[in-house]
């Protein structure tokens, strides 16, 4: 398949490997990966500050780097960001364009469970790691049933990993509470979400894993300062590193 | 950034509370037990029969609103037919007006009262207080923090923000039981003792409602101690105050709506009394006033409306990872957490309210009626951006940031300056420019290369 990368600010410009490593993996699956020009941010940080004006410039940027771009899915490695650009286009633009933009969004792990029903791994990852189980990923893109919804559950990623050879999946105790991170409220509420930080650092730290694997760069970044400021001895890894690794 | 117009910000205060680390994991780990007995009661039902539940919740509470008229007309009437009293009140004002009235005509001395936080909202005690009624509140946490001249801290739990060596304290004061006591069978029984006298001696009952049947005429009071109906069955005049949010269709809602009430809260299977109050005892008054205060005015939006499906079980509280790290006090508004926002983002002078949130979604995921409280308190920050209230000084930095971030060559050009500051800088250097970041969090590593879009120009289209 052609797919077209949205990669998110904070990966083009703090976590380029994340991009590098969703870029060698998607190629080995044997896809063609473009990266449109233009792209920057989706928004988020000022709409969900309730900026709605302010977001408009940035949103559309993005929206328009994607329209006409010919591909089958656009896929980006940050489901955060992936579900504030879907909804954000829908925002400000309703045109059937930006409809058909709309419909191609995939998160990594959700493209890679769904759409090329990824089962077949070549190398083992001999690690445990501790599975970060990010809001909007949970939540909004139903990448996993929520501990809050009960009944038939299911788990996307850990279906994704679970084909790995030697990987041992764990959970952090209250496996989905939030890490704190949600944008500006890292500066906002910077004693609430310096707790939260904490306190889900030490929940990955006490599994016992030796990486603390997420599909969000942005909680991964907020963890990862956090376990080094508590000197946990543990290191975070994006999910598409990880599969990178074992393919 | 601490007071905003006289009042504190939520973060302010929060951090306040966050200066004690030891109490706020203390308080975080006593809700999120709760938050524990509810996951187990919800899958004791049965996880898809729980879903089920959730759903038709929702839609009993959303279709019930839709026709709100119609039920409280209906529910009125059936009142009548059963001998109730109902008053129609548009504000608080006018609702402790009614009450005071009521409780003049029959000379009331005394009032029991139990959990209400109608009456809270309606500041119904210190308007009875100044016109020489004692009132009395019989809930254990209630009475706790009324002996404290507190606001509750919690909907359901309301002095759970009190340890209890600190309640044994209060009572050897206040109510004379050993000093340095802190057995909670002990404070429970003396507590008891001293309520019971009060029972005995109150010439009026008051409690609040959980769900009022509009096909009955009749209210429906949930609590697990007793209290409301020692206080509705002993003195002759009984009163029930209801905002008019809490009517139902009929008993089959009753029964959908009470096996997730409890269930939700504290992880009970039931409240330990729930009692249908259908018309007033031999020689007896009842009376319920039905308030509106405010509720019609959000009902106006039909997202904001969908706050009024809450059934108060304080579920999202319990989840909320922020109520539970910040204590109900920093909110400043008589309902804390996710369902507070929802309800009182609008009057919220300090316009920080709707901040006090990561936007999880947990606790739109818990609430047994669905109510869509992250997208509620994330419209509320649109409401206050429109009017320009912004609290933390995003109203001047967000434009900045917005164009910031909507240009290529500034974006790019101002992180190619911050990777490479961060990779020749010491942290002491740095340190400063990260403000809360590096309060809590080392900063990040700077790539070693450039940015991916540069990697990716330079290793696969220039190829």
């Amino acid at each position: 398949m052609k797919i077209a990368l949205f990669i998110p600010c904070l990966v083009n410009q703090m976590t380029p490997h994340v991009g590098i490593a969703t870029v060698e993996l998607l190629e080995k699956l044997g896809h063609e990966v473009i990266l449109p020009k233009g792209q920057t941010c989706c928004g988020q940080p000022m709409t969900n500050s309730g900026c709605y004006e302010d977001a408009k410039k940035t949103t559309l940027k993005l929206l328009n780097a994607f329209k006409g771009v010919e591909c089958d899915y656009i896929v980006c490695p940050a489901a955060s960001c992936l579900v504030a650009a879907k909804e954000n286009f829908h925002e400000f633009d309703c045109s059937p364009e930006a409809t058909a933009v709309i419909g191609k969004l995939k998160e990594l792990t959700e493209f890679l469970h769904d759409i090329h029903g990824l089962e077949r791994f070549n190398k083992p990852f001999n690690h445990k790691i501790s599975l970060q189980m990010s809001c909007h990923g949970i939540r909004m893109l139903d990448l996993a049933t929520p501990s809050e919804t009960k009944g038939q559950s299911y788990n996307k990623v850990e279906a994704l990993l679970s084909h790995i050879e030697g990987i041992e999946i764990c959970y952090p105790e209250r496996r989905d509470e939030c890490c704190g991170f949600g944008g500006t409220f890292v500066m906002d509420e910077g004693a609430v979400s310096g707790k939260m930080g904490k306190d889900k650092a030490q929940a990955h730290a006490d599994t016992g894993a030796r990486y603390v694997v997420g599909f969000d760069p942005s909680c991964l970044m907020h963890l990862d300062g956090v376990i080094r400021r508590q000197k946990h001895d543990v290191q975070t890894l994006h999910i598409a590193e990880v599969i990178n690794m074992a393919l | 950034m601490a007071l905003i117009g006289e009042i504190e910000s939520h973060a302010s205060a929060a951090e306040k509370f966050n200066k004690d680390e030891a109490r706020v994991n203390w308080h975080d780990k006593a809700l999120w037990a709760l938050r524990h007995k509810r996951d187990l009661a919800a899958e004791s039902v049965g996880g898809d029969e729980w879903e089920r539940l959730k759903q038709l919740g929702s839609e009993i509470k959303l279709h019930t609103l839709s026709n709100l008229a119609n039920y409280l007309q209906e529910f009125e009437a059936n009142c009548q037919k059963n001998g109730i009293v109902v008053h129609w009140a548009k504000d608080g004002k006018e609702h402790n007006e009614i009450i005071h009235g009521l409780l003049a005509k029959h000379q009331v001395k005394k009032l029991v009262k139990s959990k209400s936080m109608l009456t809270e909202e309606c500041h119904l005690n210190p308007y009875l207080e100044e016109r020489g009624i004692e009132v009395i509140d019989t809930d254990l946490g209630e009475r706790i923090i009324q002996l404290r001249q507190e606001p509750p801290s919690h909907i359901v739990v309301p002095a759970i923000h009190l340890k209890k060596e600190e309640v044994g304290e209060l009572f050897h004061e206040k109510i004379g039981s050993e000093k340095g006591a802190s057995c909670p069978t002990y404070l429970t029984k003396q507590a008891r003792y001293h309520l019971r006298e009060h029972f005995l001696t109150a010439d009026a009952g008051l409690t609040g409602v959980n769900m009022a049947v509009a096909s009955e005429g009749a209210v429906v009071v949930c609590t697990n101690e007793g209290n409301a109906d020692m206080g509705a069955n002993l003195p002759g005049l009984q009163i029930h105050s209801m905002g008019i949010d809490k009517i139902v269709p009929n008993l089959d809602a009753v029964g959908v709506l009470s096996r997730t009430l409890a269930r939700n809260a504290t992880g009970q299977p039931s409240t330990t009394y729930n009692t249908i109050y259908k018309g007033p005892k031999a020689g007896g008054e009842m009376h319920v006033v039905m308030v509106d205060n405010g509720r019609t005015k959000l009902f106006q939006d039909e997202l904001l409306a969908e706050a009024y499906k809450c059934i108060r079980c304080g579920g999202c509280l319990n989840t909320c990872p922020v109520y539970r790290r910040s204590s109900g006090f920093s909110y400043n508004a008589l309902i804390p957490g996710p369902i507070g926002i929802a309800v009182s983002a609008g009057d919220d002078e300090t316009h920080s309210m709707a901040w006090a949130c990561t936007l999880c979604g947990s606790c739109t995921k818990v609430c047994p009626t669905k109510v869509p409280l992250d997208q509620i308190i994330h419209h509320w920050r649109k409401v206050h951006a429109k009017e320009g209230k912004l609290p933390y000084g995003k109203r001047r930095y967000m434009p900045l940031v917005g164009r910031l971030m909507g240009s290529e060559m500034m974006l790019n050009g101002s992180m190619s300056v911050a990777r490479g500051a961060m990779r020749i800088l010491p942290d002491a250097v740095m340190k400063p420019f990260g403000g809360a970041w590096t309060e809590h969090r080392e900063l990040p590593k700077a790539p070693k290369t450039g940015s991916f879009e540069s990697w990716f120009r330079k290793n696969r289209e220039e190829k």
